[in-house]
């Protein structure tokens, strides 16, 4: 069987000021599925990501033209028709950066964080959600006892997980990770790729990814990046 | 090889800069203080009257600092409590909305102001007072209100450029971290990128304590006098300590009375240091409200 369609994008083309970085791209992504994003640095798979979620506009001199589709709520959206949020959309499409970025506040604030954005005050429900988000980002056994401590003293590869179950906190329905891992030592990768493993039953995760066996190990399916192109393999 | 003795020479240069420069203050602080300590007392501070009882505001001082000293802490807490909102909600704006030209135009203009020298700002204040007192009430004159207002445009740049700065060293990384979990451009701002902030502005807030306390080319066009006792309201005469130590310092009439000069200098720079704490005590409040607020 052939699982269903999660995100569309047709005749993308990406520019910063009038160098291009990525041409016709157009390619599709199963639901429920992890699919690795590989190729060499500097072919665009990072700003690939940024068209997913509109971070790009906030990036002086880029352009973009294309449409990109991801369905939501079980609808097929145009995310940059004028009818979706931009918040609203980054809610849905979560983003893991390359470098672990906690907020400068404790390990609570930072998962609480995009709840707070969304006007979130029941204390109740906040403290439910985040030992929901720790717990699926298997945090939450390692932190639960120092939760009000400065986010920053975690492990690189406790910080990493903290920032995905802070993407995770709103129940977002696509989780975009851009080299979630390599400024992690092994173990710590092995924790996420498990954790990532684990989550594909929930959501749609696309992966950047440097490592061959990384992307043997946890894709479902590989696209390569070249010269601002594509080929998929399967 | 020829490098090695390079960089041999260039730490020696670096230190023994160093080393001027930190002799150069202990010596200034070092001659004030010998100069001065001895002078430096409660009798300085509070004349014939009773300390408690002129703290209290029950007995007035005449032939003390205490007027200078509240005048100057009155003058100095208002000139930022000005400076302070507008100067950072200017910075915000030059760092995060303003449009290229814009900024380029108003970048310009606060480079002119942080250029003008203050006695054309003490000026100013004057004119402006002299027109209030002809249009509006023969009760406006220079008084604490204006001398506030006046040193607060002095100070006002440097508030906006560490704003500025602050904001626009921050990585593009963190830029993005809220903005990607969905935060609006605004709540970026105020929920992130200030708070980082906190650290660059409160070095623009503590060198603006510092100018507004030591200013005396604009208060005394504004509004300081060499005696009327404490300022009794925003449109009153006040005075000031830098006021005071240019005046005893030009008029002096035995050695004494230079001696005060000193003392008052003392406590100038006493006060400038207590300021200094309370904002670094300020700053490390928000800091720790900002992490540890549940
Ligand atoms: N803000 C920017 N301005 C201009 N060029 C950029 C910017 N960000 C990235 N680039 C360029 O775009 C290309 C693709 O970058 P990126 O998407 O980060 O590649 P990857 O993630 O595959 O290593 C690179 O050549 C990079 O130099
Ligand atoms: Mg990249």
């Amino acid at each position: 069987m052939t699982p269903d369609i999660k995100i569309r994008v047709a005749d993308l083309n990406f520019s910063y000021r009038d160098r291009t970085i990525l041409q016709d791209v157009s390619v599709e992504f199963p639901e429920k599925t992890i699919t690795a994003l590989t190729g060499s640095s500097g072919a665009g798979k990072s700003t690939f990501l940024m068209t997913l979620n509109r971070l790009w506009e906030n990036i002086p001199n880029a352009q973009m033209q294309g449409t990109v589709e991801i369905k939501l709520q079980n609808q097929f959206r145009d995310i940059y028709a004028p009818d979706l949020a931009v918040t609203e959309l980054r809610k849905m499409v979560a983003t893991v950066f390359q470098v672990p970025n906690p907020l400068p506040m404790s390990i609570r604030k930072n998962v609480a964080f995009p709840l707070k954005l969304s006007g979130e005050r029941s204390r109740g429900l906040v403290d439910e959600k985040i030992e929901q988000a720790l717990k699926m980002a298997n945090l939450w056994d390692e932190v639960k006892d120092r939760l009000n401590e400065d986010a920053r003293n975690l492990s690189g590869g406790q910080q990493q997980r903290l920032c995905i179950a802070r993407a995770l906190v709103l129940e977002p329905e696509v989780l975009l990770l851009d080299e979630p891992t390599s400024s992690l030592d092994q173990a710590s990768t092995a924790v996420i790729e498990d954790l990532l493993l684990k989550l594909k039953d929930r959501l749609t995760i696309l992966i950047v990814s440097h490592h061959p066996e990384q992307v043997k190990r946890i894709a479902d399916k590989v696209v390569e990046f070249t010269d601002g192109r594509i080929i998929t393999a399967p | 090889m020829r490098y090695r003795s390079l960089e041999r020479l260039t730490i020696i240069f670096a230190w023994l800069t160093g080393l001027l420069l930190l002799s150069a203050v202990s010596l200034l602080l070092g001659y004030l203080f010998i100069k001065g300590y001895q002078s430096v007392n409660l009798t300085l501070i509070f004349g014939d009257a009773s300390p408690l009882r002129a703290i209290l505001l029950q007995e007035r001082v005449f032939n003390g600092l205490f007027p200078a000293i509240v005048g100057t802490l009155i003058l100095v807490l208002l000139s930022v409590f000005w400076a302070i909102p507008i100067g950072m909600a200017t910075g915000i704006y030059l760092a995060e909305y303003a449009s290229p030209r814009a900024k380029r135009v108003l970048d310009a203009f606060f480079d002119v102001l942080s250029g003008i020298p203050s006695i054309v700002i003490g000026l100013f204040g004057f004119a402006f007072a002299v027109f209030l007192h002809k249009h509006y009430s023969d009760r406006i004159g220079p008084c604490l209100l204006i001398s506030s207002i006046a040193l607060s445009f002095l100070v006002l740049p440097y508030i906006i450029r560490t704003t500025q700065a602050s904001l626009e060293g921050i990585p593009r990384e963190t830029r993005l971290t809220a903005l990607a979990l969905g935060a609006t451009k605004f709540q970026n701002i105020f929920l992130v990128l200030i708070p980082r902030s906190l650290t660059g502005i409160m070095s623009g807030i503590i060198l603006a304590i510092g100018r507004c306390a030591e200013d005396t080319a604009v208060i005394m066009l504004t509004g300081a006098v060499a005696s009327t006792g404490l300022p009794r309201s925003l449109f009153a005469q006040y005075e000031a300590l830098p006021f005071y130590i240019y005046y005893i310092s030009s008029q002096y009439a035995d050695r004494a009375e230079l001696m005060q000069g000193y003392g008052a200098s003392i406590i100038l720079i006493l006060l400038c240091a207590v300021l200094f704490s309370v904002a670094y005590g300020i700053r490390k409040g928000l800091t720790h409200f900002a992490l540890y607020r549940p």
